[in-house]
C-alpha cells in the first residue's frame, strides 16, 4: 500500500469515526434497511413451511384406501409411510370399520390408533378424554344422543356368530348357543364390556361411529383384518402431495392413495394468497425503507457540499472525490448490511417464536444478499447526491457562507 | 415575528423540509398501509377460507329426541326434514351479512344402470327470494362455492337458471369412469318413489366419496324420496371471528352467560353464536358447527393475524426510527443558525418553540400526504393479492397521527437537546 | 516573461459586467494586493485567476500559456500545481487533524508526505497543533492551517481572498508576517482585500470599481 492509498484510507476512515453522530444516523438507517430486508426475507422463506404446519389442523390430506377385501395389512402400512419425508409427515391413523350392535340399535365400531388420532383429527373436541386401556370406548356425538348413553357408562357391543361349521367360536368366553325359533339358525352372541370415556363432537360424520382399541375389536370378532382406510397428515403443498399418492399407489402392492382434494386444493388457494400477500407487503415495505435509506444517505451527503467545493479548490478530478465519498458509503453499507442481517435473523425468530411457536430456518443465502443489497442501495443512494455536488462550481459554494 | 421566522425557514432551507416531509410520508404511508391491511387481514383470509366449504350444518333436531318423547320406533319415522322455505330464515337474522353462502342437501340412495349409487340433491346457483315482515330478501347461494375443490372434467357445472335445467345432474368422476358416463349423456336413476331421466351437465371430481355420487337439483330427489318442499340438512358457510373463552364459554351453554357477556357473544361473529341464531330463526333445526373447518379456519386466522401484526410492528419501528432519525440530523444541521438565534438574546425556549413548530409542521404535512400515499399503497396489495380493496379504519388515521407526531418530537429531542445546551461562542467561532 | 497575464479579460452575468476589460500582469515574486469595496469584481478577477473560472472574454496566460480554451479538467490539475488557496473562512475539513488537512493538498496534488506536512506547519508555527482538529484551534491558528495547505505543494502563485477578514489584529500580523516571509523567499503573492492596512503592506496595489481596474500602482511604503 502506498502512500496515496494509505492517506485515501486514513481520511475515509477519519470521517467516519470523527463524524461520529452523522454516521451513527446513516447506519442506523441503514441498519434499520437490513434488518427488514432479511427479517421479513426469512419470514417471507418461511410462512410456507409454517403456515403449511398449521394447515394440518384440517386433519388429513392423503387417505389410503386397501385395494382388496383384507384392508391395509400393518407391514404394508409401514412401506406406505415409509414413502413421506419424516420431517413432513405431521402422524397417520388407521381405522377399521364394523358393524355391531348395541342396546339392539345398528352401530358401527371404528378401530384406531389413539395415539396418534389427534395428529390427524386435530379438531375433534373431546368430552371427557381418549381411551387409554382396552375396554375404553370413544363415542360420538350423535351415536350417545341416540343410545343414551353419557359419560362414564358402560354398554356392550354385541357380535352375532351364526353358527356354522367354519367358525371357531372357541375363544369366546362362556358362550351360549342359542337357536332362532323362526329359522332355525344357530347363533352366538359375543359381547365386549364397553366403558365410554369420551364423547366426541366434530359436527360431521365421526359423530355416528364409537372408537374402540384395534385389540378390542379383534376380540370382539374373533379374527384380524387389516385396516380399512388410513388418514394421513403431511406438511406439504399440493404438488408435493400428488408426487407421494403417485408413488405410494405405484409401489406399494395393496394401497392406493388420495389427496383429500378438499383440504389440499384449499389449502394450495390459501397458502398462495397468503405467500403473495407476505411477499408484496415485504416488498412495498422493503420498496419505502430503501426510499428512507436514500433520503437519510442523501442528506448525509448534501451537508458536505462545501467540503466537496472544498476538495476541487485544492484539484481534486470529480472521479476522486467520488471514489472517497462512495467508499465511506460502502463501507457503512456494508458494516449496516452485516449488523441488519443479524438483527433481521433475531427478528424472523421472535416473529416465528411468537407467531408459531418455532424457531425460523436460518437461509444462509440471504446474508450476502442482505449485504449485497443494502452495499447496493446505499452505494446508489450515494453517488446520486456526490455526483450532482462535485458538478457543483467550488467557488460558488466557497463563496457563500 | 415568529411565524417570519418559520417562512424563511421554509423558503430558504425548503429542500431540508422536503427531504424532513418525505422521510415522514413514507414512514407515514408504511404505517397507514400496513395497519389497516393488518385491521383487514382477518376478513380477507377469512373469505379465502370459504373455499375450505360449509363450516356450520343445519339438521333436524334430533331423531333420538323425538324417539324419546313420541316413543316412535325405529325405522321409516326416523326420516326428518325440513321445510325448504324456511332456508329464507337465514337471510334475515342478525349475522346474514357473514352468510356467505349455503344450500339445502338432501341424499337418497337410488338404482343406476342396476347399481345402488348416491344421489344428492342441492342448489346449484340457486336465486332465493323470502319475503318477511313486508321486507323482500333475496341472493343467489348454493353448491358452486361450496364446493370450490371440485375439478370439473367434462362439461361445466349444472346452471340451475336455465329453463330446463331442472333435469340435469352432475356425476362423480369414478361413477363416470365405472359406468362410462359423460358430459350430454342422458342417465335414467330409479328410486323409491319414482324414476327420474337426467341429463349429464358435467362431471367432476372431488376427492372424496362424492365421486362415486351423483349431484343433482332439490326438486328432483325431492320427487324421488316423496318429500316435497323438503330438506334433510344444510350446509352454511359463515364468516367467523376466532373463537376466545367467550366463545368457549358460551359453547357449552350461552345460559349460563351474564347480560353483558351474552349481548358481547350474541353480537360477535363466533360460529356458536351464528348457530345460535340460526337455531333462533328455525327452530326445528339444530345447527352445529362442522369443527373440522371452524376449529382450523380460527387458528389459521389468529395465526395470520398475528404474523401481520408483527409485521406491521417491525416496519413501524423501522419508519419511526427511519423519521427520527433524519428529523434529528435535519435539526442538527441548523445548529449554526440557531445558535446565531441564541447569540443575538433568543431564550432557549424561544429556540425551541420555533425549531418544533418548523418540524411539526413540517411532519404534518408530510404525514397527510403518506396518508394517501399509504392508502394507495393497501389498496395496491389488497387488489394484487385479494382482488378485492381494503377497507380503511379511521382509528388508523388517529393511530398514525398520533404516531408520528410523537415520533417527531421524539426525533427532534436529542436536537433540542443539544440545542439548549448549546453556547453560541463555540458554535459560530468553530468553523463549518 | 511574466507569471501571469490577463488581457481585455471580461466575465458578463446576463446584464452585469462583473469584470470589463480587464488588463493585469503578475511578475514572479511580485507582492500584489487587489483592493476595492464590494461588488467591484475582486472576486470574479480572483476566481479567474485561480482557475476555478472561465472569461466571457480574453485571455489568461499562465507561465507563457494561454489557459483560456484549456477543458475543465486540465484546468484542475493547472490550478492544482501551480496555485495555493488561502480562503478566508479558512475552509478546513473539520473532522481532519491540522497535518492531516495539509496533507489533502498532498493527497490531490502528488503524494502525501507526513513529515513535509509537519514541516509545513512549522513553517507557519503551529507544529504543536498538527494534531488538533480545527474546532479546537483558534481563528488564527486555523488561518495559518490554511495557508500551510497553501504551500504545501511549492506552489507558484499563493491567492489569498481576504486571508484576514475573519481574525483580530494580533492574528492579522501573524498571518502578514507569514506572508512578508513568502515574499522574501520568492513566492508570488496575490491578496485579496478591502482592508487598506492589508493592502498597504503590498508591493503593489491595484484597484478595482465596477469591474474596471482604476489604479494600478507601486506601493511607496512598501519595505522588504
Amino acid at each position: 500500500m502506498n502512500k496515496k492509498q494509505r492517506m485515501f484510507f486514513r481520511m475515509v476512515a477519519a470521517s467516519l469515526v470523527r463524524r461520529r453522530s452523522r454516521m451513527i444516523v446513516a447506519l442506523l438507517a441503514i441498519v434499520v434497511g437490513a434488518t427488514i430486508l432479511s427479517g421479513l426475507g426469512m419470514i417471507y422463506y418461511d410462512v410456507p413451511r409454517q403456515m403449511s404446519a398449521q394447515f394440518r389442523s384440517y386433519g388429513a390430506n392423503i387417505i389410503l384406501t386397501p385395494d382388496n377385501e383384507n384392508g391395509i395389512e400393518e407391514n404394508t402400512l409401514k412401506a406406505a409411510v415409509a414413502a413421506f419425508d419424516k420431517e413432513q409427515l405431521q402422524g397417520y391413523t388407521p381405522y377399521r370399520y364394523e358393524n355391531s350392535k348395541i342396546h339392539n340399535m345398528p352401530v358401527t365400531l371404528a378401530a384406531t390408533d389413539f395415539q396418534s388420532v389427534l395428529k390427524t383429527s386435530p379438531y375433534w373436541h373431546i368430552t371427557g378424554s381418549l381411551p387409554a386401556a382396552e375396554g375404553e370406548a370413544l363415542i360420538g356425538a350423535k351415536t350417545a344422543e341416540s343410545l343414551g348413553l353419557s359419560l362414564g357408562d358402560t354398554a356392550a357391543a354385541v357380535n352375532s356368530f351364526t353358527v356354522t361349521d367354519t367358525t371357531d367360536i372357541s375363544g369366546i368366553p362362556d358362550y351360549e348357543i342359542v337357536t332362532d325359533p323362526e329359522t332355525g339358525e344357530q347363533y352366538c352372541d359375543h359381547e365386549l364390556e364397553l366403558k365410554i370415556t369420551g364423547i366426541l363432537e366434530t359436527g360431521g360424520s365421526e359423530e355416528d361411529y364409537i372408537y374402540i382399541h384395534s385389540a378390542d375389536m379383534n376380540s370382539l370378532l374373533l379374527r384380524e383384518r387389516g385396516y380399512d382406510v388410513v388418514e394421513v397428515s403431511v406438511a406439504a403443498m399440493q404438488k408435493e402431495l400428488k408426487g407421494y399418492t403417485e408413488a405410494i399407489s405405484r409401489q406399494v402392492k395393496g394401497v392406493s392413495a388420495k389427496l383429500v382434494k378438499r383440504v389440499t386444493a384449499s389449502e394450495s388457494t390459501v397458502l398462495t394468497k397468503l405467500e403473495s400477500l407476505v411477499l408484496i407487503v415485504t416488498l412495498v415495505v422493503l420498496a419505502l425503507t430503501m426510499i428512507c435509506v436514500a433520503t437519510t444517505m442523501t442528506a448525509v451527503i448534501a451537508e458536505r457540499r462545501k467540503e466537496i467545493g472544498l476538495r476541487k479548490a485544492l484539484g481534486a478530478l470529480n472521479s476522486s472525490i467520488v471514489a472517497e465519498f462512495l467508499s465511506e458509503g460502502l463501507v457503512l453499507g456494508g458494516v449496516g448490511g452485516i449488523l441488519g442481517s443479524v438483527l433481521g435473523y433475531y427478528f424472523a425468530d421472535i416473529v416465528s417464536m411468537n407467531v408459531f411457536s418455532s424457531g425460523i430456518t436460518l437461509r444462509p443465502l440471504l446474508i450476502p444478499i442482505t449485504i449485497l443489497a443494502s452495499v447496493l442501495v446505499t452505494g446508489a443512494a450515494c453517488l446520486i447526491p456526490i455526483r450532482s455536488a462535485v458538478d457543483v462550481d467550488p467557488a460558488l459554494v466557497l463563496k457563500g457562507e | 415575528m415568529f411565524f417570519r421566522m418559520i417562512r424563511g425557514t421554509f423558503v430558504r432551507q425548503w429542500k431540508k423540509m422536503l427531504m424532513i416531509a418525505l422521510t415522514v410520508a413514507l414512514g407515514a404511508s408504511i404505517a397507514t398501509a400496513m395497519l389497516n391491511v393488518m385491521l383487514d387481514v382477518g376478513d380477507k383470509i377469512n373469505e379465502e377460507l370459504k373455499t375450505y366449504g360449509s363450516n356450520i350444518t343445519v339438521v333436524p333436531q334430533s331423531q333420538a329426541v323425538m324417539n324419546k318423547l313420541y316413543d316412535v320406533e325405529e325405522g321409516d319415522a326416523g326420516e326428518e326434514y325440513i321445510a325448504e322455505e324456511k332456508l329464507g330464515e337465514l337471510m334475515t337474522i342478525f349475522w346474514a351479512n357473514n352468510i356467505t353462502d349455503f344450500a339445502p342437501v338432501t341424499d337418497t340412495t337410488v338404482t343406476l344402470n342396476g347399481e345402488e349409487v348416491s344421489l344428492s340433491g342441492t342448489w346449484f346457483d340457486h336465486h332465493l327470494e323470502f319475503v318477511k315482515k313486508g321486507t323482500t330478501y333475496q341472493r343467489d347461494t348454493g353448491i358452486i362455492n361450496l364446493r370450490s375443490w371440485w375439478d370439473i372434467h367434462d362439461g361445466n357445472w349444472l346452471d340451475e337458471q336455465k329453463p330446463g335445467s331442472e333435469a340435469g345432474a352432475m356425476v362423480g368422476a369414478e361413477l363416470a369412469k365405472k359406468q362410462k358416463i359423460a358430459a350430454g349423456d342422458t342417465i335414467t336413476v330409479k328410486g323409491e318413489h319414482s324414476t327420474e331421466t337426467l341429463k349429464v351437465t358435467g362431471i367432476f371430481e372431488s376427492g372424496d366419496e362424492a365421486d362415486e355420487g351423483i349431484y343433482t337439483t332439490l326438486p328432483v330427489v325431492q320427487r324421488l324420496t316423496d318429500s316435497q318442499g323438503l330438506f334433510k340438512k344444510a350446509e352454511v358457510s359463515a364468516i367467523t371471528s376466532p373463537e376466545d373463552e367467550l366463545a368457549i364459554k358460551a359453547a357449552r351453554n350461552p345460559s349460563l352467560l351474564s347480560g353483558d357477556e351474552y349481548d358481547l357473544w350474541y353480537c360477535t361473529a363466533y360460529v356458536s353464536s351464528i348457530c345460535f341464531q340460526i337455531q333462533e330463526a328455525i327452530p326445528e333445526a339444530s345447527a352445529q358447527a362442522v369443527r373440522q373447518i371452524a376449529d382450523s379456519e380460527g387458528k389459521i386466522l389468529e395465526k395470520t393475524q398475528l404474523l401481520m401484526s408483527l409485521i406491521t410492528l417491525m416496519s413501524l419501528l423501522g419508519a419511526t426510527l427511519g423519521i427520527s432519525n433524519l428529523v434529528t440530523s435535519g435539526v442538527m444541521e441548523r445548529s449554526a443558525e440557531l445558535a446565531l438565534l441564541k447569540a443575538v438574546g433568543a431564550t432557549n425556549g424561544q429556540v425551541t418553540r420555533l425549531v418544533l413548530t418548523e418540524v411539526l409542521m413540517t411532519s404534518a404535512v408530510g404525514a397527510a400526504a403518506g396518508y394517501f400515499l399509504g392508502y394507495a399503497f393497501a389498496q395496491i396489495i389488497g387488489q394484487t393479492v385479494f382482488s378485492s380493496s381494503v377497507e380503511m379504519s379511521g382509528m388508523v388515521a388517529f393511530v398514525v397521527a398520533v404516531l408520528i407526531i410523537s415520533v417527531t418530537l421524539l426525533g427532534s429531542l436529542p436536537a433540542v437537546r443539544m440545542l439548549l445546551r448549546l453556547r453560541p461562542s463555540e458554535v459560530l467561532h468553530g468553523g463549518h | 516573461m511574466s507569471l501571469l497575464e490577463l488581457k481585455n479579460v471580461s466575465k458578463i452575468y446576463g446584464e452585469l459586467h462583473a469584470l470589463d476589460q480587464a488588463n493585469l500582469t503578475v511578475e514572479k515574486g511580485e507582492w500584489i494586493a487587489i483592493m476595492g469595496p464590494s461588488g467591484s469584481g475582486k472576486s470574479t478577477m480572483m476566481n479567474i485567476i485561480s482557475c476555478m473560472d472561465r472569461p466571457t472574454s480574453g485571455q489568461v496566460i499562465f507561465d507563457g500559456k494561454d489557459i483560456t480554451k484549456e477543458s475543465r479538467r486540465k484546468l484542475t490539475e493547472f490550478h492544482r500545481d501551480k496555485i495555493g488557496l488561502v480562503f478566508q473562512q479558512f475552509h478546513l475539513i473539520n473532522y481532519l487533524t491540522a497535518v492531516e488537512n495539509v496533507m489533502v493538498a498532498q493527497y490531490y496534488h502528488s503524494m502525501p508526505d507526513e513529515k513535509e506536512a509537519l514541516e509545513a506547519l512549522e513553517r507557519v508555527g503551529l507544529k504543536e497543533r498538527a494534531r488538533h482538529l480545527p474546532s479546537q484551534l483558534s481563528g488564527g491558528e486555523q488561518q495559518r492551517v490554511c495557508i500551510a495547505r497553501a504551500l504545501i505543494n511549492s506552489p507558484e502563485l499563493i491567492l489569498a481572498d481576504e486571508p484576514t477578514g475573519n481574525l483580530d489584529e494580533a492574528n492579522e500580523n501573524i498571518v502578514l508576517d507569514i506572508f512578508r516571509q513568502l515574499h522574501k523567499e520568492g513566492t508570488s503573492l496575490v491578496v485579496v482585500t478591502h482592508d487598506p492596512e492589508v493592502g498597504e503592506v503590498a508591493q503593489r496595489i491595484v484597484r478595482l470599481d465596477h469591474g474596471k481596474i482604476v489604479s494600478d500602482r507601486k506601493n511607496e511604503h512598501f519595505t522588504e
